[in-house]
């Protein structure tokens, strides 16, 4: 196939700003993209693969080497405007890269740029949109559109300059998973219509649907093969700072419990077409022992810490687009508890979190926290934000202090602390967030990392000691390695220190492993609340919410919906051992492996 | 919610003059705005009045929304009409020690303060019924014969279409910013003003650094779209002058012709 994009020992060295060391980006790189490929370039922050792909289209030019896309030299600067439109490039983040303030004119942009006649503009335009299913919207505001919805504009935006490859940097990192769901379909749809696509991601779940992965490690190739290949070699994998899609993380669990597993199921349906199939000759010598049970060990009984009456909150009230973000919700939260707050883009989280912390005051209702009625109008704020800590999404771009100790201190100091307090509390925080104080203290917070930062901005939260700690989406944007120690992190304020814990997030996996109790919301409701399981287990209800599962989950339900089709008597196995054991469905390893070993006794007769 | 703000006044409807080349619409306001200090007596505002009813029919803007660009004036007017009321001299009607009213003096205020309604209400016009991005195109295209005295035409058209992408978003930012500051404990509405005026700080940079980054972002996307300044770019929408445009600046002559007549003879 011809090579689209070719680099021969294509080389990027950079001087970084911070603090003056030379970072090699792209170190002798020599690859191809062949026309009508699908590549998937992984690789953890800061690894340079950014930069690889503004080498692609000539907005970084090679410092050694030579990067040819269709023939074109980048370097060759009579060319790069043919380069460019040959490549077209989506961005992270959806709104720092639409130019107009009307949809349409957005996506002209390019085509305008290209000196094409404002009669095929339109043309293209209109077609364009139609693709990306953004006609309808084309006279809106793009501030009035979701994550999702603005970043297909940007895609029909590249579109719109007819390119053979379109570039994505992390287009769906910002994105909720309805919106990153609509991303990758018309990412597919381009791919089948012949256009070469290269995704940067840190989804393994996205780079798994490429037809070639790549992963990338300070500024070199260390993997590159078709997702099989790439994932099967999960120790490599990790070392990068990486993860690998949850089918191979099981079948990698299921072979160390001694389940002869072939390698490269990349998907739940071929690994549970595999289980299904050999399901009766298989044992599982590693099995975990489980207890015959039914109370649940993760509810932890406690006395309430958070209590939540009859809460309203209304904006733009008697306007016509009166919207009613939290519609009459009440709820408990116990002392110690690790809350999951799920729910689509506007179903009233944000709202809600911003009312407990007393950011925003309700329409009617009541809150109370460890005692102070958050609500009533007398009680100072100063009281409410002792009780209760609210970190934001992307909690690094409140950072605004010289040093990192006053940033922190910033906090603190507001509840009018002596500075001696302060200081004690700084480092309490730090420690909490597992950075070194008197390494860390007095460096400007700009210059840290993006996983540093964000432990920053944590502590300057933390460092108000409080009994409730709320994240919004804590996780967000970082690559997996960065996004499980911050996990860790928060696991250990809830264990070690007994904060009580809510956690927003889209992210069902992490929910379904680090919360006891998950409360549902869906436009103002609060839809349902259960255990992790419960809650999971309702997949009809979850679907109709138009909510995620957990990767667990979802591969129960095909396994599940596999086993109906071939084994009916192997699902009902499945079903009775979940239902009278302590087995759930996050120690699915766990599960699988009694399941197999239940079956293989009963067909030699009953032996256990 | 901030996402609400409107940007500028438009007021969406698909009118005659809605539909005019935005050109037609600039030059015309910038004429009538002339054509108010030609104006000599109270029959000139007469030939004013029937214009702006006429042109504010054909826009099916209502009434209302018209008259609430005065709000935010309404102070500058009462201003103007009181000082032409007691600084004018003349015949004296109404004494008291320095302030004195005056005939003249009731002329110049009601003369002046007609002034100014004429001047907003007509003026409010051409926002009401242009859209921000076509009032942009229009002043870049009536701009660019200056672009051989150096004049960036097509840069300042562009800075402006960015400027109203990026408000709201920069708004979005702000009350993002200013929430997380407050669940620190930040305090933005207490204290003096120097209290106050430091109290900004910690909303301020990050602010800053947050259109720095976008600065960033938006012209490496800019770019990797081809942009490379007005140079041989073609627009989707091009201004095309029409019939109706022709009938608009007729009558645009005709207004001017009977305020300068009527300033000459009565």
């Amino acid at each position: 196939m011809e090579a689209l994009i070719r680099t021969e020992n294509l080389t990027f060295e950079y001087t970084r700003d911070e603090d003056e060391l030379k970072i090699v980006a792209c170190d002798n790189i020599t690859m191809e993209i062949p026309a009508g490929s699908f590549t998937a370039i992984i690789g953890k922050n800061g690894s340079g693969k950014s930069t690889l792909a503004k080498n692609f289209n000539g907005l970084l030019l090679p410092t050694g080497g030579v990067c040819y896309v269709a023939g074109y030299d980048t370097k060759n600067e009579d060319t790069i405007w043919n380069v460019r439109q040959t490549a077209g490039m989506v961005f992270q983040n959806p709104d720092n890269q639409l130019v107009s303030s009307v949809v349409e004119d957005d996506v002209a942009f390019g085509p305008e740029n290209l000196g094409v006649p404002p009669l095929e503009i339109r043309e293209r335009v209109d077609d364009s949109l139609k693709r990306v299913h953004m006609y309808e919207e084309r006279l809106k505001a793009p501030h009035l559109l979701s994550g999702g919805q603005k970043q297909r504009i940007a895609i029909a935006g590249v579109v719109a300059m007819k390119p053979r490859c379109i570039i994505l940097d992390e287009p769906t990192a910002m994105l909720d998973p309805q919106g990153r769901d609509e991303v990758m379909d018309i990412i597919h749809n381009f791919h089948r219509e012949g256009i070469t696509i290269v995704l940067i991601t840190h989804f393994m779940e996205e780079a798994a649907q490429a037809d070639r992965v790549i992963v990338y490690d300070a500024g070199k190739i260390v993997l590159d093969g078709t997702p099989e290949e790439v994932f099967s070699q999960e120790a490599e994998v990790r070392a990068r700072s990486l993860s690998v899609p949850f089918p191979i993380k099981l079948a990698g669990r299921l072979r160390n419990r001694g389940v002869d597993v072939p390698d490269g199921l990349i998907t739940d349906e071929r690994l549970a077409d595999w289980l299904a199939a050999n399901r009766k000759n298989l044992r599982a010598p590693g099995a975990a022992p489980y207890r015959e049970s039914d109370i649940n060990l993760k509810r932890r009984s406690g006395k309430p810490i958070i209590e939540v009456s009859h809460l309203v909150h209304i904006y733009n009230e008697n306007l016509p687009y009166e919207t009613r973000a939290v519609d009459d919700v009440s709820f408990t939260v116990d002392e110690g508890a690790f809350v999951g707050i799920i729910g689509h883009t506007g179903s009233g989280k944000s709202t809600l979190i911003q009312e407990l912390n007393g950011l925003l005051k309700p329409k009617s209702g009541r809150i109370t926290v460890d005692g102070v009625d958050v609500t009533d109008p007398k009680t100072s704020l100063r009281d409410v934000r002792k009780k209760v800590g609210l970190v934001f999404q992307y909690p690094e771009y409140q950072l605004f202090e010289e040093t990192v100790e006053k940033d922190i201190g910033f906090g603190p100091k507001n509840l009018g602390l002596s500075d001696e307090e302060i200081k004690e509390r700084v480092k309490e925080a730090l420690r909490l967030v597992n950075l070194d104080y008197d390494e860390i203290r007095d460096r400007s917070p700009f210059d840290l990392s993006g996983g540093q930062k964000r432990r920053v901005a944590i502590a300057g939260v933390i460092a108000m000691r409080p009994k409730v700690l709320i994240l919004d989406e804590p996780t967000a944007g970082l690559d997996p390695q960065a996004k499980r120690s911050i996990l860790a992190m928060i696991e250990n304020l809830r264990h070690k220190e007994g904060m009580t814990i809510l956690f927003v997030s889209h992210n069902m996996g992490d929910i379904a492993i680090l919360a006891d109790r998950v409360f549902v919301m869906d436009r103002g409701k609060l839809a349902m609340e259960g255990t992790p399981e419960d809650v999971f287990h309702r997949v009809d209800t979850m679907r109709s919410l138009r909510l995620g599962l957990p990767p667990a989950a979802e591969f129960r339900e095909v396994l599940t919906e596999k086993l109906a089709a071939a084994d009916p008597e192997g699902l009902a196995l499945l079903e009775s051992l979940e239902k009278r054991t302590t087995l759930t469905l996050w120690q699915t390893e766990d599960l699988i492996c009694n399941w197999l070993n239940a079956g293989s006794a009963s067909e030699e007769g009953g032996e256990r | 919610m901030l996402r609400d703000i409107t940007l500028g006044q438009y007021y969406p409807a698909d009118s005659w003059i809605h539909r005019l080349d935005p050109r037609v619409k600039i030059i015309g306001s910038l004429l009538y705005i002339v054509s108010l200090f030609l104006v000599k007596n109270y029959w000139g505002f007469g030939v004013a009045l029937v214009y702006l009813a006429v042109v504010t029919a054909l826009s099916t803007v209502p009434l209302r929304f018209m008259l609430r660009g005065l709000k935010p004036i309404f102070i500058l007017i009462l201003f103007t009409f009181v000082l032409n009321l007691l600084m004018t001299s003349g015949d004296i009607l109404w004494q008291w020690r320095f302030l004195k009213i005056t005939r003249q003096g009731i002329y110049n205020a009601c003369f002046m303060a007609l002034r100014l309604i004429f001047l907003i209400l007509g003026s409010s016009l051409l926002t009401l019924t242009t859209k921000p991005i076509a009032l942009t195109d229009g002043l870049e295209k009536l701009l660019s014969p200056f672009r051989k005295i150096g004049l960036p035409a097509h840069e300042l058209a562009m800075m402006m279409t960015i400027a109203l992408r990026f408000i709201p978003t920069l708004m979005e930012e702000t009350d993002k910013i200013m929430k997380a500051q407050q669940a620190r404990g930040a305090d933005f509405e207490t204290g003096n003003i120097i209290r106050r005026a430091k109290s900004l700080v910690p909303l301020l940079v990050p602010l800053f650094i947050s259109a720095f980054r976008i600065a960033q972002d938006l012209a490496m996307a800019m770019e990797a779209r081809c942009y490379r300044g007005g140079e041989s770019r073609t627009r989707l929408h091009e201004m095309k002058f029409r019939s109706a445009d022709l009938v608009a600046a007729v009558l645009l002559v005709l207004y001017l012709a009977a305020i300068i007549v009527i300033g000459r003879l009565l």
